[in-house]
């Protein structure tokens, strides 16, 4: 068991004929994730890495039996291709680029809970089940199979946490990058309570970051679960009210900061980490 | 990107909301020829991108040509929260009876619009959120909901707008609400909406926020004038340097370069360096997929800096490759040369085409290489943010 995606998820890729689409299809294929098919308007006929390539979502379900798909294209498309996933049936879908406008993703969230579809995203590395597939952008050297959740605003903090997780023999389980832009397509409650289903999932480290809502809206799925959850907050000792990189990193007033972030996630039940090595250390005192 | 409240009421003004007949000066005699041909007291507001600007004495009450001269070239003089003041925006005095906050933005977590309401305004709402929730109305729409005329009265009865002016309250509601989304804002605010004397509404200052990332579909605003910004205050001449090459570089006061692969290490690996008894001089972002040229210039901020006095180097390559980014660093040894002592990790998508490069353009020229501390994914990146602080500790002795 995984979470999300495994290697019987069948993947379509949508902008499967842009550079960075194509480069990671056949990435994403290298590591032995089932890609099926991409689409690509009025470029359907068309073969990428030896996937047929299909006009509309729609169709390439019809043809492959896709339910789940990775957008690879730029921002301002996002909206209309999103809404398309998710009325033809897509069950998880990836957003892939960053900089997506922020009433385009409320529309794309509603559409999602309108249908029950799962989407993370944008500004995410994507998602990965270790030996069974790797969605996005995420490179291979950092992961293994194992037991280990994570969750993560961030796509080069999960490499990090995964590469501690996998010298330390834990390895991970699945990985979920929840994105870096200021509306996501999901919540980290919503991930956290899905790995809780997963028998395969011995533990969950989230990483969360300085600004935006999410952290703290984490603490009630937290103070359910039974499964243990490591918490990092990146930004302890970051400037107030400046913009550090992410879009969505901005200190709002008094709204999350780091330390107040780690401080609720702590009283919640989770075990705070302020270093990558804190992990396998408290999984070590934990029993996982 | 904020807006400043002249280029905010231009917004409202054309969304048919009632704002006071303004006129812009740059000068202290534009000041003078504006009051002069207007011939009645005025307000004299300065033009800075943050709040608090009342409280700061940016706004300056006046009756004739002299006195705004004089006034005008005190407010010229002032620095509101690190903002210079450029511009003044001068509107004809009104009388306030009673004033009220109206506001759009949108709640995140919820994934919903919240319309807020007040009956106490021109005060710091979050102020009056805290202390007295109960004098704050809140309603929220889904994105793909509009907001009808009985929606928009309910909000204007419960915040105490009089009954005969209900109505009038309601189209501004309406009004602000469809500007909102109009304009991909992310905040809009009228603080206050005035009832005059006269028994009319008005707005009396606007915030308006829009999203940066859907500027570009709004190529209206560039006609009105309004364009795309900087959001900070004054920026550093290194702040400036990197914005002109596409880089988000924050200067901080410590001495430890920071040059990080993505934003989220890029934030983390401050604090690390902080846990460790170190102070980074700055925080910076390459970006996803950074082309060798950035990397080299990123290397040539940090080493042309005179508060650094060592580098930090992190690179977990995904989108980002490591051959592009070995490149990179050697364009910048060759092209300027590193004359600060740096330690670096380098892993990750194509790290062994990465190490490759690397050690054939050491061993061609190892004098490039004798300040570089290179080290692969068998160092965890603890060790490197340790010697990093070591570094600069030795190098600032």
């Amino acid at each position: 068991m995984a979470i999300l995606v495994d290697k019987n998820s069948k993947v379509l890729v949508q902008g499967i004929t842009g550079g960075a689409g194509t480069f990671h299809t056949e990435r994403m294929i290298a590591y032995g994730t089932n890609i099926v098919g991409g689409v690509t308007p009025g470029k359907g006929g068309q073969t990428v890495a030896e996937r047929p390539v299909f006009d509309t979502v729609e169709e390439c379900i019809e043809q492959t039996g896709a339910d789940v798909s990775v957008i690879f294209l730029p921002a301002h498309f996002v909206k209309e291709a999103a809404i398309e996933a998710i009325r033809a049936g897509i069950r998880f879908l990836v957003v892939i680029p960053e900089h997506i406008p922020i009433h385009d993703m409320l529309y794309v969230r509603e559409e999602a809970v309108k249908h029950g579809t799962t989407v993370i995203g944008g500004n995410t590395a994507g998602i990965i089940t270790p030996g069974e597939a790797n969605l996005g952008i995420m490179p291979d050297i950092a992961f293994k199979p194992g037991r280990v959740g994570t969750v993560s605003r961030s796509g080069s903090i999960t490499y990090y946490v995964a590469d501690t997780l996998t010298r330390t023999d834990y390895g991970q389980s699945t990985c979920v990058g929840l994105g870096g832009d200021p509306v996501l397509g999901s919540t980290f409650a919503e991930i956290l309570l899905k790995f809780e289903e997963d028998d395969k999932t011995k533990a969950v480290v989230m990483c969360g970051e300085i600004g935006g809502v999410y952290e703290e809206k984490a603490t009630e799925a937290i103070s359910r679960m039974k499964t243990p959850v490591l918490a990092m907050v990146g930004g302890v000792f970051a400037p107030p009210g400046k913009r550090m990189g992410h879009a969505g990193a901005i200190v709002e007033g008094k709204m999350g900061t780091a330390k107040e972030k780690l401080e609720m996630l702590a009283d919640a039940g989770a075990h705070a980490c302020k270093t990558f090595k804190d992990i396998p250390e408290t999984l070590g005192r934990l029993g996982v | 990107m904020r807006l400043y409240e002249f280029e905010g009421k231009q917004l409202f003004k054309k969304a048919g909301i009632p704002v006071a007949e303004g006129q812009l000066a740059a000068s202290a005699e534009e000041a003078y020829d504006v009051v002069a041909r207007l011939e009645q007291p005025v307000a004299l507001k300065a033009q800075v991108l943050t709040g608090g600007r009342g409280k700061a004495g940016g706004i300056r009450l006046v009756d004739g040509a002299n006195e705004a001269r004089t006034e005008a070239t005190e407010l010229f003089g002032l620095t509101i929260k690190g903002f210079p003041v450029r511009k003044l925006l001068i509107e004809p005095k009104f009388s306030v009876k009673q004033e009220y906050y109206l506001g759009v933005t949108i709640d995140r977590a919820n994934y919903k619009l919240v319309v807020i309401g007040s009956g106490e305004g021109g005060v710091d709402i979050e102020e009056t959120a805290e202390k007295s929730p109960e004098k704050i109305v809140r309603k929220t729409f889904s994105i793909g909901e509009p907001m009808y005329t009985f929606d928009a009265l309910a909000i204007a009865r419960k915040i105490g707008i009089p009954q005969d002016l209900g109505k009038k309250a309601a189209a501004i509601i309406v009004s602000l609400f469809k500007l909102f989304k109009q304009y991909d804002a992310k905040l809009v605010e009228i603080n206050p909406l005035v009832l005059t004397d006269e028994h009319e509404l008005m707005a009396a200052d606007s915030r308006v926020s829009l999203d940066d990332d859907a500027v570009f579909r709004h190529p209206e605003l560039a006609d009105l004038g309004i364009e795309k910004r900087h959001e900070e205050g004054e920026m550093t001449p290194r702040e400036q340097q990197a914005t002109e090459w596409g880089i988000p570089y924050l200067d901080l006061d410590g001495t430890i370069g920071m040059f990080p692969g993505g934003a989220g290490f890029g934030i983390m690996g401050n604090d690390f360096i902080h846990y460790y008894g170190g102070k980074p001089a700055n925080f910076m972002d390459s970006g996803g997929g950074p082309k060798p040229e950035r990397i080299a210039k990123m290397l040539v901020l940090l080493d042309e800096n005179p508060n650094v006095k060592a580098i930090f180097g992190a690179r977990f390559g995904g989108i980002s490759r490591c051959d592009d980014f070995a490149k990179g660093v050697i364009m910048f040894l060759k092209d300027h040369g590193l004359s600060k002592p740096m330690v670096m990790r380098m892993t990750g998508n194509m790290w062994q085409e990465g190490v490759k490069i690397f050690e054939e353009a050491k061993e061609a020229e190892p004098e490039l290489f004798k300040h570089i501390e290179f080290h692969g994914i068998e160092t965890p990146i603890e060790e490197i943010s340790k010697r990093a602080v070591e570094l600069a500790r030795e190098g600032g002795n």
